[in-house]
C-alpha cells in the first residue's frame, strides 16, 4: 500500500532528476538555470512533506531560505549571463570550457 | 480527494518540467517553467503550507520568472536555438547515473516508518492561532538569525548584480 507521503516524495525525486538531467544535457545557460530551479522545487517539496509529517515548521523555514537564496542567485546569475553575452556574443555553455580537463 | 488532486497537480508539474527541458525555444521553456511553478504551489497547498504557496507564486512565478524573461528579451536569444539534447558520451553517462540515483531516492521514499517524530506544532496550536501566526512566531524568535542572514544575502545579491552588469567604460 502506497500512502500519500510516498507519492509526494516520489514526485520530489522525479522533479529533482528531471532538473538534473536538463542541467546536464542542455547547453543554453538560461535553460540550465531554470533546470536548477526545478531541482530546488523538488527538494522544497520533500522538505515540506517531512515538515508536515513530523508536525514541525523546520522544513517550511528551510524552503523559505531556499527561496531567498534562489532569488539572490537569480539576480547574480542573470547578471553573469548578460556579461557572458556581452563578452562572447553567446551563452552556449559548451563554448565556456576553460575549466574542463 | 487529496490523492486525486495530488496526482493531477503532480502529473502536470512533471509534464511542465519535461517541456522546460525539451522545448526548442528558450522563451517556451520559460513559459512552461511558470506552469511548473504554479503546479508546485498547488502541491504546497495540498501539504497545508498555504503561506509558502503564496510565496511560491509571488517570488518564483512572479519575480524570478520576470527576471528570466527579461534576460531572454535583452539577450535576444532567438538565433541561438541549440539542439535540445546534445548527444555526448559524458552526458549519456551522467543521465544514466541520475537514473540510478532516482531509483535510490524512490526506494528511500517508499519506506515506511521514516517519521516517528512529534514536533512542537500541534493541530490545536494551529487551529487556535492560525498558520501564519505560528509561522511568524517561530520566524522571529527561533529563526531570527537565519532571517537576518538571508536579508544580508539578498542585499549582497542585488549589489553584486548591479556591479556585474554595469558597463565598464
Amino acid at each position: 500500500m502506497i500512502d500519500n507521503q510516498s507519492i509526494y516524495l516520489a514526485l520530489s525525486a522525479v522533479l529533482f532528476i528531471i532538473g538534473a538531467a536538463g542541467a546536464i544535457c542542455r547547453r543554453n545557460a538560461i535553460v540550465v538555470f531554470m533546470c536548477i530551479e526545478i531541482m530546488l522545487a523538488g527538494v522544497s517539496i520533500a522538505f515540506v512533506t517531512f515538515s508536515r509529517a513530523s508536525h514541525s515548521l523546520d522544513g517550511i523555514f528551510m524552503v523559505l531560505f531556499i527561496m531567498a537564496v534562489a532569488a539572490a542567485e537569480a539576480a547574480v546569475g542573470l547578471a553573469i549571463f548578460v556579461l557572458m553575452y556581452r563578452k562572447h556574443g553567446s551563452i552556449d555553455l559548451d563554448k565556456f570550457n576553460l575549466m574542463k580537463w | 480527494m487529496e490523492l486525486v488532486f495530488l496526482l493531477i497537480c503532480g502529473g502536470l508539474a512533471v509534464v511542465a518540467s519535461l517541456l522546460v527541458i525539451f522545448a526548442r525555444s528558450t522563451l517556451h521553456s520559460a513559459l512552461w517553467m511558470v506552469v511548473a511553478f504554479f503546479m508546485v504551489s498547488a502541491i504546497y497547498i495540498l501539504l497545508h503550507a498555504q503561506f509558502l504557496a503564496m510565496l511560491q507564486i509571488i517570488v518564483y512565478a512572479g519575480a524570478i520568472m520576470m527576471f528570466i524573461l527579461y534576460a531572454i528579451m535583452m539577450l535576444n536569444l532567438r538565433h541561438e536555438q541549440d539542439d535540445a539534447v546534445a548527444t555526448r558520451v559524458s552526458k549519456v553517462v551522467g543521465v544514466a547515473a541520475l537514473g540510478v540515483l532516482f531509483l535510490e531516492l524512490l526506494l528511500v521514499g517508499m519506506r515506511h516508518g521514516l517519521l516517528a517524530l512529534q514536533g512542537p506544532v500541534t493541530d490545536q496550536m494551529v487551529q487556535s492561532y492560525g498558520r501564519v501566526a505560528v509561522l511568524s512566531n517561530f520566524l522571529f524568535s527561533e529563526y531570527l538569525l537565519p532571517f537576518e542572514v538571508a536579508s544580508i544575502l539578498l542585499t549582497a545579491g542585488v549589489v553584486g548584480a548591479v556591479v556585474l552588469a554595469k558597463r565598464v567604460k
